[in-house]
């Protein structure tokens, strides 16, 4: 007997132990105890748990009142502990009789052994489940610490100039500049989030003029900080920048040198903007023009690049290949120019947006752009997660899409997170 | 558009200070005055603004004047460092390079600069 208490004792320990440490528990999922010796523990927890129902009959409990994944099962193991195991396992066939009194609902009918297994393999499989799921929520949230401490030092080691090489951080084809990219635009995201609901909770509680000015003006700033982050990232990934890879794929599609068409935004603020003065729609409509007419001799000065580019690469003989290679290098440094400016182009609307508006007025427009984009991101997941299979039903493909569209308003509405960037 | 280029009959090393009175002299010359060189494109994307918005500005290539990298550093010390070319100057007065135009486009001095040099009249 003693030895078996010890032999208890220890699987107990073992037990308790992974209480401490969920991935053991994760591990112990499949203990070494003898299947049929399982049942009788995991049945006799379950009964503790789930019912008080009698506790004099059952001899079997484990240690298990010290798991953690049940707060249920806090009760100190009834004496019965040491009478109730044997070494050799034999004694469920005894168990049987004592556990018609312990499932409440069928306690009037007898039950098989069969179905006492299958009902015990269900508690049991219920049981590991709720373990697996403690243990992978609890690696979630010390994987979630990690990470956070893994950017602040990618970001620390930038800001002391070290090169992390040629290979992205995730392996993928995306150089360092471009992971240390989408890390702080993930970052601005969350941040656009919050400057959302406060926009909205400030115009829904009609605040003054002046608290609403530090929060409109706040707002500025933020996508000065974007602009600025751009610049950083312009110098060591322009293609990352130029090509919309840290963008959601819905505003790819809209992409223009790096970023959102000035004009095309103030083109869909003009409608969502009244009520304004003669002098301001006159404003407004001028920054159009002007914005317009930025656009588009920065474009022309790109494809005067581009073709400059495709000139020097596609005349370079055998012989001089090197050398017209370093002439497309050259080139192809000044992409970075036009990043900028088309950057630039755009901070200065946004800035100049401000001007032309009230505060209460600039407030609402920052709450339509950044709702705005926020939808062409929900859109890029909702399609990207649309069901394939229904690619073929016309109708049906559309009511489906145009439901999950409600839900994602209702999920903005309720400002919880809906932005999902496709970083 | 007009194209300037320096005859240098009594051509001689000059120094620093001679280049950017030049410089200034020639900035001067013309209500709208850009220097430029032949193969930048982002002075071609200024040069074509300008000339979209209606003015007729007088471009200096300083890739085609023989005193081309002097002119350069003189240009590039003007704003402080930085790319020597696209440089505006409007009625005699700098302005900046492409970033400064566009911003005074944006925020509506542009044109009203442009009037007063006379390089716009409607």
């Amino acid at each position: 007997m003693d030895i078996n208490n010890k032999d208890l004792h220890k699987k107990g320990a073992l037990y308790s132990s992974s209480a401490v440490r969920p991935t053991a528990a994760t591990l112990d999922m499949f203990p070494s105890w003898p299947l049929r010796f399982q049942h009788l523990t995991s049945t006799r927890i379950s009964s503790i748990g789930e019912e008080e129902s009698t506790d004099s009959g059952s001899a079997v409990n484990t240690a298990s009142p010290s798991s953690y994944s049940d707060h249920r099962l806090r009760r100190p193991p009834p004496p019965q502990m040491d009478a109730g195991i044997s070494a050799d396992g034999s004694q469920p066939p005894k168990q049987i009789p004592e556990k018609r009194r312990g499932p409440g609902s069928n306690s009037d009918k007898v039950l098989d052994a069969k179905t006492m297994r299958r009902l015990a393999q269900n508690r049991e499989a219920a049981r590991k489940s709720r373990l697996r799921k403690k243990a992978y929520v609890q690696q979630l949230e010390s994987s979630r610490i990690r990470l956070s401490q893994l950017e602040q030092d990618l970001l620390r080691a930038r800001s002391q100039g070290l090169f992390l090489g040629g290979v992205g951080v995730t392996g993928a084809n995306i150089s360092s500049g471009g992971a240390i990219f989408d890390m702080e635009y993930a970052r601005w995201l969350d941040d656009d989030h919050r400057h959302m609901s406060e926009l909205r909770a400030a115009l829904q509680a009609h605040l003054s003029d002046s608290d609403l000015r530090v929060i409109a003006d706040g707002y500025i700033a933020h996508y000065d900080e974007i602009f600025r982050l751009k610049g950083v990232a312009a110098k060591t990934d322009v293609f990352h920048l130029i090509t919309g890879m840290w963008a959601s794929p819905a505003e790819r599609c809209f992409l223009w040198m790096g970023g959102f068409r000035p004009s095309d935004l103030i083109k869909m603020l003009i409608a969502q903007l009244d009520p304004l003065t003669e002098q301001q729609i006159m404003g407004i409509y001028g920054l159009q023009q002007s914005s317009q007419q930025a656009e588009e001799a920065l474009t022309q000065g790109l494809e005067q690049l581009q073709q400059s580019l495709i000139d020097t690469i596609a005349n370079s003989s055998i012989d001089d290949s090197m050398h017209h290679m370093a002439l497309a290098l050259g080139k192809l440094a000044n992409l970075e120019g036009f990043v900028r400016q088309a950057d630039n182009l755009r901070q200065q609307m946004l800035h100049q947006l401000r001007r032309i508006l009230t505060v209460r007025q600039a407030a609402r427009c920052f709450l339509v752009i950044g709702e705005y984009y926020g939808r062409l991101r929900a859109l890029s997941s909702l399609w990207a997660s649309r069901p394939r299979d229904q690619a073929m039903m016309g109708d049906e493909n559309s009511c489906q899409t145009s439901t999950d569209l409600q839900m994602a308003q209702q999920q903005q509405q309720q400002s919880s997170r809906s932005h999902f960037s496709n970083f | 558009m007009e194209y300037q280029t320096d005859d240098g009959s009594c051509y001689y090393a000059p120094s620093a200070g001679d280049v950017s009175d030049w410089v200034l002299r020639a900035a001067s010359s013309g209500a709208v005055v850009i220097f430029s060189k032949s193969t930048c494109c982002m002075c071609l994307a200024v040069k074509s603004l300008l000339s979209n918005m209606g003015v007729n500005p007088t471009v200096y290539e300083v890739d085609q004047d023989p005193r081309g990298k002097d002119l350069e550093r003189a240009l590039s010390r003007m704003l402080g460092g930085g790319a020597a070319v696209p440089l505006v100057f409007i009625g005699g007065k700098l302005i900046g390079a492409m970033d400064s135009v566009v911003a005074a486009h944006i925020g509506g001095t542009l044109v009203p600069l442009l009037r007063e040099a006379g390089a716009l009249w409607l």
